[in-house]
């Protein structure tokens, strides 16, 4: 069971020979148990993706997907606290570029351009892939960092299942989740429910303040930082799931996925904030719904899908003081989606086609009560790609992309790939690709009131990288995968939302930045002795972006720089030991220096030290003829470390959480 | 084995190395000199305010002067600063505080806490001062000698637009006038001897500077809102009143600020120490005499050009001197570049302050 597992693990992870990838054309998602053959599939040539591990995706209810990343891959995520806004940019560019996509449709907010990660609980997502640099032009546009891709699965579990995980932690904290799934013939259902909240008022020592100790004539006699809590941090999550699968004689496949969202925040109060919070209200609300049918018909060698989607997304923002408003922002996002896609495989020439066709229809509404926007925009995307297998060992790729965002129009969009085995012996594979990429300006960015610039121009970008991988190993003995890949991309017009003379922010094309870098990664698996097994995943990446161009006026430092709040140097572990039933896993990231200034000036007040994140989890299976439990107990900042992500924002000490899990056998005893 | 335990002993100071903080010593200064205060804003939202000091007879600055003499940051968004008897009263918007310190030590001495949205301070006494808020119809009143909010002013307000909003202040006999800038266009009169709005007018969108000179004439500077605003868009103006009856007397306009040109906006009236010359920023920085019959031509400082045009924010005048100091904010993520002018407008010195130079403040 345990081999069985591990090669499907493996699989999932890297290969499917071309057999294996006709096969699963005819089958649908059935995976083929044969032992695994280090070819990629067609379609991946020339991609450099990272896909996460479910296990990984399956710690704890309490992770958001922004945890799951930061721990499991080198891309920055920058978050302000403890269920507060968290952003992911990777390659050394900003969170705007990120383009991330939940069962191929896309949901970057149309109106902010980006994705909210804490929003996302890892349990609600069965596969995460990260897309890499020009790999995304294939999936996406917009993707100039890179791209994300998150799906859910079927189950292959037979009747009824249910399983129930009870968390509690530090800070009030409370996690449920539920999941209730019925599989018969050709019908699949699978019912998602998460809940989420926590006071979060963690204590942590404020040294961005001192208190006073005054005598009797109001003179200062003593100082100290005071111990805090952090104030108005309390949040409530929400999320529902609902899938249905079915699948036809023939073997296609119809899909249904909805996930609704309802989340009460509370932001934060900054570790500067002299306010009294009982006068205060900050907070905000979401209510989303994503919702995606699809259709999927496969042949031997050929195969087309449709999809079609709606989302819909409402997000509240209020701040008053002593009960008078002054800011009650609402928004209302509408999206409509359709798509079709399909390929076709020639399989004497070793030829695969590929195209997709995808329209988004935006309406977005936005007002804080004295202003705001109406605007709609089509996003109009169409891709054809050609993949071409001359040989055995090489593979050669070009896609071309067409984007119309409104009424303008993107320069056609190439993206060229090749990689070839230069060594059957470890499986050495070399791999190059290049490609143009644009992202058009958000709707905020164009129309917000105040401040927005309907005369931006859209960022325009250029990548090259290339990479090496390797993957030697014994069957059930060991495995390992090392890779390393240089990039550099070159981006023109990044947008940034400045302040102006006038009292609010305004966005402009100001910045030509040169990002390039090194990102390696590195997998074993090992069975260390009969019950012991050793899961070891390393990343690394080393990304200086910097800012070139012309200076904006005599004084400008910034040219030549490191990009402020992108970190050079960034890194993660994740190793899992278990032994029978038991389970120890060890996650640890870092971050280098960020400077908060476009000068990279390091001054007192403004700078982000590096640090070492460490955080450990214990898991316990116990198995009864009637259920199967789980015990687990996580400790999260092993060593209690004072660190923070974002300035003036306090981040949580040594925290615990405990997690209670069930899995009835029913039917099945 | 020894191999096995250095990697160990190596792998054990990678997991645990904690990040390393600067908490900071409290530095000490002994500032005798006569010299001028610079506030700098810092991003929003950061708490990255900070507080420079320059000494023009020796052309030095020192940068981050609250965090060295204090160990603990200024805030988040430090608006604006007064000097009154040896004190600074450094007004932090987004902190709700005010924080007073000594001119010479840099050594807090006080605080005002719980504010709403504070902007500027403006004296009555030694123990009565008022402060604006900018998302507030309220005035706060404090006594600066026990730190305490003693009381307030209910403001009537232009439009319903927000909360309503009390701007920069200026202090004639018994009369405090007050400009209301965001989303308003109110001048108010309150006697400082009962603490009730006397009079008011609308005199132009959005009036966010005011200074009075040296006839007892009050002088203001309106941005006239941006395109698509809600209470409108008009040329920015620069307006004299009397302060009497709060009519308007005399009309200069300024010009549209673009919201599509963010270099170009009416801001930072100020006067010179004898209340003869007014000075403003709108694109560039513009000098004027009170008794002008039409606005100069020509700016007085240009813009510096690079890719594009600098982004003046900031503007003082020296007292005796009446040298001019203008900031430019350059991307406002970086030190602005304090220029510093004659008052033939040749340049003195340029020197780096802190991110978003806001407001500049003589120690005499």
């Amino acid at each position: 069971m345990m081999r069985k597992g591990i090669i499907i693990v493996l699989m999932l992870v890297s290969t499917l020979s071309v057999r294996a990838e006709r096969d699963w054309l005819r089958d649908g998602l059935e995976i083929p148990d044969v032992e695994v053959v280090a070819q990629r599939p067609m379609r991946d040539i020339g991609v450099e993706q990272t896909k996460i591990d479910s296990a990984m995706l399956r710690q704890n209810i309490s992770l958001s997907m922004a945890d799951i990343l930061s721990f499991n891959s080198s891309i920055f995520v920058k978050n302000s606290g403890r269920a507060t806004l968290s952003t992911v940019s990777f390659r050394g560019t900003s969170s705007s570029h990120t383009q991330v996509l939940w069962n191929g449709l896309r949901i970057n907010s149309p109106m902010l351009g980006m994705t909210d990660f804490s929003m996302i609980p890892s349990f609600l997502v069965d596969k995460a892939t990260i897309v890499h640099g020009s790999s995304s032009v294939a999936e996406t546009g917009g993707g100039l960092g890179g791209a994300i891709k998150l799906a859910t699965a079927p189950i292959m579990q037979e009747g009824f299942g249910l399983h129930f995980v009870q968390g509690i932690g530090s800070f009030s904290t409370f996690d449920d989740f539920l999941r209730l799934t019925y599989a018969k013939g050709r019908w699949q259902s699978s019912t998602r429910l998460v809940f989420s909240t926590s006071k979060n008022d963690y204590r942590y020592c404020n040294y961005d303040k001192k208190e006073n100790i005054y005598d009797s004539e109001n003179n200062i006699i003593g100082q100290y930082h005071p111990v805090e809590r952090n104030r108005n941090g309390a949040f409530c999550d929400a999320h529902i799931l609902q899938e249905l699968y079915y699948k036809t004689k023939q073997g296609d496949r119809l899909s249904l996925n909805a996930w609704y969202t309802d989340s009460y925040r509370e932001l934060p109060l900054l570790t500067t904030d002299y306010g009294s919070t009982p006068d205060y209200e900050n907070y905000q609300r979401e209510h989303s719904f994503r919702g995606v049918v699809g259709y999927d018909h496969i042949r031997r060698n050929w195969r087309v899908g449709a999809r079609a989607g709606y989302v819909y997304t409402w997000l509240g923002y209020d701040y008053s003081y002593n009960k008078v408003v002054a800011t009650r922002s609402r928004s209302t996002i509408n999206t409509i989606y359709g798509s079709v896609a399909g390929n076709y495989s020639f399989e004497e020439a070793k030829v695969l086609l590929s195209g997709n066709i995808s329209l988004h229809e935006n309406f977005v509404c936005s007002s804080d009560g004295t202003e705001g926007y109406v605007a709609d925009r089509a996003e109009f995307s169409a891709v054809v790609s050609a993949r071409w297998q001359p040989m055995e060992r090489l593979g050669v790729a070009a896609t071309l992309r067409e984007e119309v965002y409104g009424t303008r129009w993107s320069l056609p969009i190439p993206m060229v790939a090749i990689e070839g085995v230069v060594s059957q012996k470890g499986n050495v594979m070399l791999r190059a690709s290049a490609s143009r990429n644009y992202r058009a300006p958000s709707l905020n960015d164009l129309y917000f009131r105040p401040g927005g610039n309907p005369n931006l121009r859209n960022e325009m970008g250029w990548s090259y990288d290339a990479g090496i991988s390797s993957e030697v190993g014994r069957s059930d003995i060991y495995k390992l995968k090392v890779s390393a890949s240089w990039f550099e991309s070159w981006i023109d017009d990044w947008i940034m939302w400045l302040p102006t003379n006038k009292g609010f922010f305004s966005p402009r094309n100001v910045k030509k930045v040169h990002s390039c870098g090194v990102e390696a990664k590195a997998s074993l698996a090992v069975r260390l002795a009969k019950d012991w097994r050793l899961e070891l995943n390393g990343s690394a990446a080393w990304t200086p972006s910097i800012s070139v161009g012309e200076a904006i006026s005599a004084g400008d430092n910034s040219i030549g720089k490191q990009l402020p709040y992108t970190p050079r140097f960034s890194a993660s572990v994740t190793g899992r030991l278990t032994y029978r039933s038991w389970s120890l896993l060890y996650k640890w990231n870092h971050y280098s220096e960020r400077y908060t200034m476009s000068s990279n000036d390091v001054s007192l007040t403004g700078k982000l030290p590096p640090y070492f994140m460490n955080n450990i989890e214990l898991e316990k299976q116990f198995s009864f003829r009637w259920a199967e439990l789980s015990l687990k107990g996580t400790i999260n900042n092993l060593f209690n470390e004072e660190y923070i992500s974002v300035l003036s924002h306090p981040m949580p000490g040594i925290n615990f959480e405990l997690f209670v899990g069930i899995r009835p056998k029913w039917g099945k005893m | 084995m020894r191999c096995l335990h250095q990697i160990i002993v190596a792998v054990a100071l990678l997991l645990t190395s904690c990040m390393r903080w600067e908490y900071g010593l409290m530095e000490q200064f002994n500032a005798t000199a006569d010299g001028v205060f610079i506030t700098n804003e810092g991003n929003f939202n950061y708490g990255g305010a900070t507080l420079s000091y320059y000494d023009p007879t020796i052309k030095s600055v020192e940068n981050e002067l609250f965090y060295r003499a204090n160990a603990m940051k200024l805030g988040d968004v430090a608006q604006s600063m007064v000097v009154r008897n040896g004190v600074g009263w450094v007004v932090v918007n987004n902190s709700h505080v005010v924080f007073a310190i000594d001119t010479e030590t840099f050594r807090e001495v006080g605080r005002i806490t719980n504010l709403p949205s504070p902007r500027y301070i403006c004296f009555v006494s030694d123990e009565k001062a008022y402060i604006s808020q900018i998302d507030s119809d309220r005035i706060i009143i404090v006594n600066p000698k026990t730190f305490t909010v003693t009381g307030e002013i209910v403001c009537p307000m232009t439009t319903e637009y927000r909360t309503g909003s009390t701007e920069q202040m200026v202090l004639l006999g018994e009369y405090l006038y007050v400009a209301c800038w965001s989303y308003q266009k109110r001048i108010l009169k309150i006697d400082t001897r009962t603490d009730e709005v006397v009079d008011y007018a609308d005199i132009a969108l959005q009036p966010k500077s005011i200074v009075a000179d040296k006839n007892g004439k009050l002088w203001v500077v309106s941005d006239g809102g941006y395109e698509d605003n809600v209470i409108g868009y008009e040329s920015a103006k620069l307006c004299r009143l009397n302060p009497d009856n709060l009519e308007v007397e005399r009309v200069f306009e300024l010009g549209l600020n673009s919201a599509g040109d963010a270099t170009r906006s009416a801001s930072r009236l100020k006067i010179d120490d004898s209340g003869e010359t007014l000075y403003w920023i709108n694109g560039g920085v513009w000098r004027m005499e009170i008794d002008a019959e039409e606005l100069p031509t020509e700016p007085f400082v240009a813009p510096i050009v690079g890719s594009q045009r600098s982004l003046f924010y900031a503007l003082g005048i020296a007292p005796a001197t009446e040298e001019v100091y203008v900031a430019d904010a350059l991307d406002y993520q970086q030190r602005s570049i304090v220029y510093r002018y004659s008052s033939s407008g040749e340049l003195l010195d340029r020197f780096t302050t802190g991110v978003i130079t806001g407001d500049f403040c003589w120690k005499r």
